[in-house]
């Protein structure tokens, strides 16, 4: 049966997206098949080369000059892909630590809250050029078996892996920077996985239920951040009480300020100000939303806060 | 759960790299090495925490037993500065080989490899590990890594 958008998903969110049509129309959309380049590894000009000589086309994404866009769904059976010279990932997943470039040139010790499977975490071993430290944290044994494997793939060689809760991270470590991509409700990832839509209205009930966590997690991501230090926040939904919420939850109850996020070339929201009668601080207007209709991609939330 | 790994054992890996592979020491200079059970050695960051205690650090590059096994990661992350060992296949038999095949080179050339653990590499991509004896080389790549190849 063809997927179709849920009446009350539309209600819920044609209200704070800016063209409806484009964006229902775009979650039945397939999504395109991505990865980025491994610097530890391998060059952008060696894989792109190759890749021509098989006689695949990629176009380089406009954003992050070390990620391209394939057509073609056999990139994972290359070569490269067996070498962990490319790692095949969402573009949106690319965010989190694309936004702390310029932050981790100096910054010695890293915090990944919700590691697993490794995606950022590996991306952030290759931003870093393997220097420093990430210690890279899931409450999730089984997934930390495909973290392992995605590190010992990538080369990555700076990266410790802890197995706790979160929420009981002992907090006399702490750290320059802290990346926490918390579980969410998963809204974003409907292009993926389109069976979603006939599951919604059923998991649209768990989302008090996930704000309620992330609530949790993000103070306890915020306690491990030394003074001066950069939290990136993230999740893959549409919904407000998962992102603007818990952030507005956080300017309440801590000393957090919130910076602007800049990715050039990339079409960037600002999160929203008021959902269903609640106004939200106006520093959350820094956050972003990234819409799939925008940029061809999944659904995210990101907000970048500074203790 | 990793430890600091033995002065002992670290300079057995690295006389090891040595003197198989002509992998120089002066590599691994800006990291740690660390040692879990069943002699498994990992190389990681420097800077560990003490708690949580950590899983694993870094990548593991060997295991220590009566013998020293490399890993495939660890060729393939290292062997680009490899000397010796190596075994250039060409593109059936590493197509084979990343399937998860023991090779017999009866009618190719070993090149100059002796009996013992050996690179595999296909043009200059470090592929991963094979245990050469004679002419045979048997597979020790982990299986969740096999693949059926399209292109290379």
């Amino acid at each position: 049966m063809k997927p179709m958008v849920p009446d009350q998903f539309k209600e819920r969110y044609g209200q704070i997206v800016d063209d409806q049509d484009a964006f229902f129309t775009s979650l039945l959309k397939q999504i395109p098949k991505t990865f980025r380049v491994n610097t530890l590894k391998a060059s952008k000009i060696i894989v792109q080369e190759r890749f021509e000589e098989y006689g695949i086309d990629l176009k380089q994404v406009p954003w992050y000059s070390d990620a391209f866009i394939s057509q073609d769904n056999s990139i994972g059976n290359t070569l490269e892909n067996f070498l962990g010279y490319i790692y095949i990932q969402e573009l949106t997943s690319m965010l989190p630590p694309l936004v702390l470039k310029e932050e981790l040139r100096n910054s010695e010790f890293i915090f990944d809250g919700c590691a697993a499977p490794g995606s950022k975490t590996t991306q952030l071993a290759a931003l870093m050029n393997n220097k420093g430290t990430i210690i890279a944290n899931d409450i999730d044994y089984n997934r930390i078996r495909a973290l392992k494997f995605n590190i010992e793939k990538t080369g990555s060689l700076n990266i410790i892996i802890t197995n706790l809760d979160l929420r009981l991270f002992p907090e006399k470590n702490s750290f320059n920077i802290v990346l926490v991509d918390v579980p969410c409700s998963s809204e974003g990832t409907i292009r993926k996985n389109p069976t979603m839509l006939s599951k919604w209205s059923n998991q649209k009930k768990r989302i008090p239920g996930y704000a309620n966590l992330q609530q949790q997690l993000i103070v306890k991501a915020f306690n491990l951040l030394k003074p001066g230090g950069c939290l990136v926040y993230s999740t893959c939904t549409f919904a407000p009480e998962e992102n603007e919420g818990v952030i507005n939850w956080l300017l309440e109850n801590h000393l957090a300020s919130i910076e602007r996020i800049n990715i050039p070339k990339m079409k960037l929201s600002p999160g929203i100000l008021e959902y269903n009668g609640k106004q939200f601080n106006s520093e959350i207007k820094k956050t972003v939303r990234i819409w799939p209709h925008h940029n061809d991609t999944d659904g995210f939330f990101i907000a970048k806060v500074r203790k | 759960m990793i430890i600091k790994c033995s002065p002992q054992d670290q300079e057995k890996i690295l006389i090891y790299f040595e003197e198989r592979f002509g992998i120089q020491r002066q590599l691994f200079e800006d990291f740690r090495f660390y040692s879990a059970s069943k002699g498994r050695i990992y190389i990681g960051p420097k800077n560990l925490i003490e708690k949580p205690k950590p899983v694993t650090g870094g990548i593991l590059i060997a295991r220590i037993s009566r013998d020293i096994k490399p890993t495939t990661i660890f060729l393939q992350l290292f062997g680009k500065n490899a000397t010796k060992n190596k075994i250039r296949l060409n593109k059936e038999h590493t197509i084979r080989f990343i399937q998860g095949e023991n090779l017999d080179l009866t009618n190719n050339k070993v090149q100059d490899a002796s009996n013992g653990y050996v690179l595999i590499t296909y043009l200059d991509f470090p592929v991963g590990c094979g245990l050469l004896k004679g002419h045979h080389i048997r597979n020790v790549i982990p299986r969740p890594k096999l693949l059926d190849l399209e292109f290379l």
